[in-house]
């Protein structure tokens, strides 16, 4: 099978790839990239458990093809943490106990960093609709629903502070 | 009452809540070996035939295609998949690839590749012809007289078991009774839905050793099950459970480990095996579909004199669990009732292969015992609740057809927090009742076991002091997503006074750890908490002999204060400043805590589920607007993930309840759900107000007062749904899911959190 090269910023380093008609997304972040953190739970973009954020939005990794990703910029779990310690979002995940199993966590905080991107402070329809793509099998969802909130206001102290 | 717990009842995140909240965690997907290849089962696509012919030469064509394992080449044994103790009731009567598949999904041959890519192809290339046999597709059917035995060996009809527990003489408590109440339910087959797929890393590459990665949560029970079909020793099997994305009973078995691991040992590769979700659907397992025969006897004041039920579960081709199951069921009937018979059935159909699921058989028959007491009790103009709460078993009572006595029971304290919510909430909010739209209230109980309700479970632990006087704890309890290993130290902290951060845990790997029965049962809080407990208390021991060799003119003593008394030198040390003495030097000793628990009792742990629904008679539609459950729990360990195991139960009852089957198409004999848009699973956005409680209680024999919450919270929910939704609708319901009568309509959550109490 032909192979093609694609370009990819991922967490903020640049990448370049041969990739085959057939691999999606989330086969290179996860296979080729080594970032294991996104996972697959459907393959078929009914999980939400592979969510990452390309171009701003958060996407189903593993219903985008790879050759139409190239030029993107993607973010995945990995790149929220720093070595100054975890991203306000995972420590809300972390506290209000919004996580389980942890296979929906990674798309989950995901779907959460791409809603309070765009809209700081979201009101409890908002985060209903925004994480209504990411199915949790483990909580139901109420500390998670609990934990975005929290997530809002840190990054709200946080953006106060600085 | 007032226990002054340091670390126990207290809400920790979990420990290992980081490394899953930043991607590091890893499952066995994530998991890559040297020279690991790809691996699948073809599988049957009907319910019943015969493989005429399996033509592997276009297969054979392709350099990455690495061979097959065919139905002739596995072991000519039978076996049972579920990772119980061995049983009686484990019928033997699968194997491991079959030429002659029962259901759709059956593992007719195991093959791998170099990439997964190349294994699709493969799979593609590989021609099998079948001859079509008739196929027992329901209960009904498989119970007609002219339907042929699924399992000869076993039965030559296709009850494949059936089960009696019996109290007193039921007939005579009928002609008791002033009124005679009876009905029939029925439940449909559930999907699990863990979001992690099953999945599986064998490497049997030497042919000697069997070394398994996979999301197990009985990996001693699997270990033994495939030492005895491999004709190997159980010394040259590890079974290793990685972060695992949950289980609700669904790994509660084997399932593709022994094909892979043939594999592995065929083509001298580590082999990995990671389900589609289709194969999730239609080809791992199920909750089974129950038919049941319920009746009451109650006098005029409200007393039951007898209940009496029939309870037939289809288990698809293989038994599983299914005759400990309903063995299961039959010890959860929570009233006082001198006369109770249970009449249980195992049956055979060619549907999907059903097993464990949260409830364990609890579920489907408390969802029709519960619509009735509801009943029972409009009907004779009682309090619902009341009437519950009048025939009761108290502590100190037993359950009907039981050996022991309920040990702790704090049912009325759930009964009065659900009312005092559901009172605030009637405060804050209309129950409305008008031409188009009409709200009501239902209720209902139920009660699990702390363990397997056989008593079976087993459990030991280690505990190693390091030198410093930190902990290192082993067990072999399998944390499937749940919290097990968080709670479990806590045990262990509060046991030994050292705080939460001094300890740290191994579990669940057969080559590393000591012995646990597994995780099912909810049995992780209780028997692995008593053997933590237990092995807390030998270190305790050890240390005080060890101070005793350094002190020797004195008696040391363990305080209440977890402090060793050292009267001669009129001091106090922790445990860990005791370790640190005893570490080194000449009178130095390696100190080490163990224990070897098996369960005396399965003590019950009991909730109260009130949900507020509504019905819109334009759209015929329903909506679930609150769902209150408080529970009994005896001391929650950690509150914390006490409270998310109820919020996660509610929502798998939900689900249950309204839209959630696994809908089988009887003329093609195979199930459209296959996948997550065909089976709908609830979503954030579908989510009612949930309030999740915990009563105070302490249960005596468990560790710090602890008794079980993972399967208890998700019994009660389906059946107080459907009891408010017939308030409301007016209509009688007796089977789910709703979305069989109604249109489901997710609840608009308020923009403020005005029932945000945690």
């Amino acid at each position: 099978m032909e192979h093609y090269s694609i370009h990819l910023t991922i967490n903020g380093k640049k990448y370049t790839f041969f990739v085959t008609e057939e691999d999606t997304l989330l086969d290179v972040i996860r296979e080729k990239a080594g970032l294991t953190g996104t996972k697959q739970g459907c393959g078929c973009g009914q999980c939400g458990a592979c969510t990452v954020i390309m171009n701003q939005k958060a996407v189903n990794s593993c219903c985008i093809l790879a050759l139409q990703a190239d030029g993107s910029e993607v973010e995945t779990i990995e790149g929220l943490d720093s070595p100054s310690g975890l991203h306000p979002i995972q420590e809300a995940y972390i506290e209000k106990g919004a996580i389980q199993c942890g296979f929906c966590t990674p798309g989950m905080i995901m779907s959460t960093k791409a809603l309070l991107d765009q809209n700081p402070q979201p009101s409890r329809p908002e985060i209903r609709e925004a994480l209504s793509g990411n199915i949790c099998r483990c909580t139901g969802y109420t500390k998670i629903e609990e934990a975005v909130q929290a997530a809002a206001a840190k990054l709200k102290e946080v953006s106060h502070e600085s | 009452m007032n226990h002054n717990f340091q670390t126990v009842s207290k809400p920790f995140p979990r420990h290992e809540a980081a490394a899953k909240a930043s991607g590091k965690a890893v499952y066995t997907n994530d998991i890559c070996l040297p020279g690991m290849v790809y691996g699948m089962i073809l599988r049957s696509p009907y319910a019943h035939a015969k493989v005429l012919s399996i033509d592997l030469s276009e297969a054979e064509e392709m350099d990455e295609f690495l061979g097959a394992v065919l139905p002739e080449e596995v072991p000519d044994k039978l076996y049972n998949s579920s990772g119980n103790p061995p049983s009686p009731l484990l019928l033997k009567d699968e194997k491991i690839l079959t030429d002659h598949p029962l259901c759709v999904g059956d593992r007719i041959l195991a093959i791998a590749a170099e990439t997964p890519a190349a294994l699709r192809k493969a799979a593609s290339r590989i021609q099998i012809r079948y001859e079509l046999l008739p196929a027992a597709n329901t209960m009904e059917e498989a119970l007609a007289p002219a339907s042929a035995p699924i399992q000869p060996h076993l039965s030559d009809t296709n009850i494949l078991a059936e089960r009696v527990a019996e109290q007193g003489d039921t007939e005579k408590g009928f002609l008791e009774a002033d009124f005679i109440f009876e009905d029939d339910f029925h439940t449909s087959p559930m999907q699990h839905v863990a979001l992690e797929p099953t999945s599986c890393i064998c490497d049997f590459s030497d042919g000697v050793h069997l070394n398994i990665w996979s999301n197990s949560q009985t990996p001693y029970q699997e270990r033994r099950i495939l030492a005895e079909l491999f004709s190997i020793s159980e010394n040259h099997v590890r079974i290793v459970k990685p972060a695992m994305g949950g289980g609700f009973g669904a790994r509660q078995q084997l399932h593709n480990q022994p094909a892979c691991a043939l594999l592995s040992r065929k083509i001298r590769r580590p082999v990995k095996m990671i389900n589609t979700r289709e194969e999730e659907m239609y080809a791992s397992v199920i909750r089974h579909e129950m038919e049941t025969h319920l009746k009451f006897g109650v006098t005029k004041s409200g007393i039951l004199t007898a209940f009496q039920t029939e309870y037939y579960l289809n288990c698809g081709p293989y038994t599983t669990h299914t005759p400990t199951i309903v063995a299961a069921a039959s010890r959860k009937f929570q009233y006082r009732v001198p006369n109770y018979l249970f009449h249980g059935y195992t049956v055979a159909t060619n549907g999907p292969v059903a097993g464990a699921f949260r409830g364990y058989g609890n579920a489907q028959l408390t969802f029709g015992r519960e619509l009735m007491m509801s009943r029972i009790a409009r009907q004779m103009h009682l309090d619902p609740i009341e009437f519950r709460l009048q025939n009761h078993v108290k502590a100190g009572e037993k359950f009907p057809a039981a050996a022991a006595a309920v040990t702790s029971c704090a049912i009325e304290k759930c009964a009065i927090r659900c009312r005092e919510i559901q009172a605030e909430i009637d405060a804050l909010e209309d129950l409305t009742e008008n031409e188009d739209i009409c709200q009501a209230w239902g209720v209902a109980f139920s009660c699990h076991g702390s363990g397997p309700s056989s008593k079976e479970g087993m459990s030991a632990a280690l505990l190693l002091a390091n030198d410093d006087g930190s902990i290192h704890l082993m067990t072999g309890s399998a944390d499937i997503g749940q919290g097990s290993e968080t709670m479990l130290m806590q045990i262990a902290a509060e046991s030994l006074g050292i705080p939460l951060s001094s300890i740290r845990i191994s579990a669940a790997d057969t080559d590393k750890t000591p012995y646990d029965t597994g995780t099912f049962g909810s049995s992780q809080t209780y028997v692995s908490g008593n053997a933590v407990a237990s092995a807390c208390e030998d270190l305790i021991r050890k240390l005080i002999q060890a101070l005793s060799v350094s002190f020797a003119d004195t008696e040391v003593s363990f305080t209440e204060k977890k402090t060793f008394l050292i009267p001669s030198e009129k001091k106090e040390l922790s445990l860990q400043e005791a370790v640190r003495h005893c570490a080194f030097g000449m009178k130095g000793m390696v100190l080490m805590g163990s224990s070897s628990y098996k369960a005396q009792e399965s003590p019950n742990p009991f909730a109260v589920c009130m949900v507020k629904a509504e019905y819109e008679k334009k759209t015929n539609s329903i909506t679930l607007k609150h769902v209150i459950e408080a529970v009994d729990v005896g001391t929650a360990i950690n509150p914390l993930t006490v409270k998310g195991q109820i919020e996660g139960g509610i929502c798998q009852g939900i689900g249950y309840a309204l839209t959630e089957s696994l809908e089988y198409n009887k003329k093609a004999g195979k199930t459209n759900s296959s996948d997550l848009l065909s089976y709908r699973i609830p979503l954030l956005g579908d989510m009612p107000e949930i309030h999740a409680e915990i009563v105070e209680s302490y249960e005596p024999t468990g560790p710090h007062g602890a008794k079980s919450v993972g399967e208890l919270c998700t019994v009660p929910v389906a059946p107080a749904i459907v009891d408010a939704v017939s308030q409301a609708s007016k209509k009688k319901i007796n089977r789910i899911p709703l979305s069989e009568f109604f249109l489901i309509k997710p609840n608009q959550a308020r923009s403020c959190t005005a029932y945000t109490r945690r």
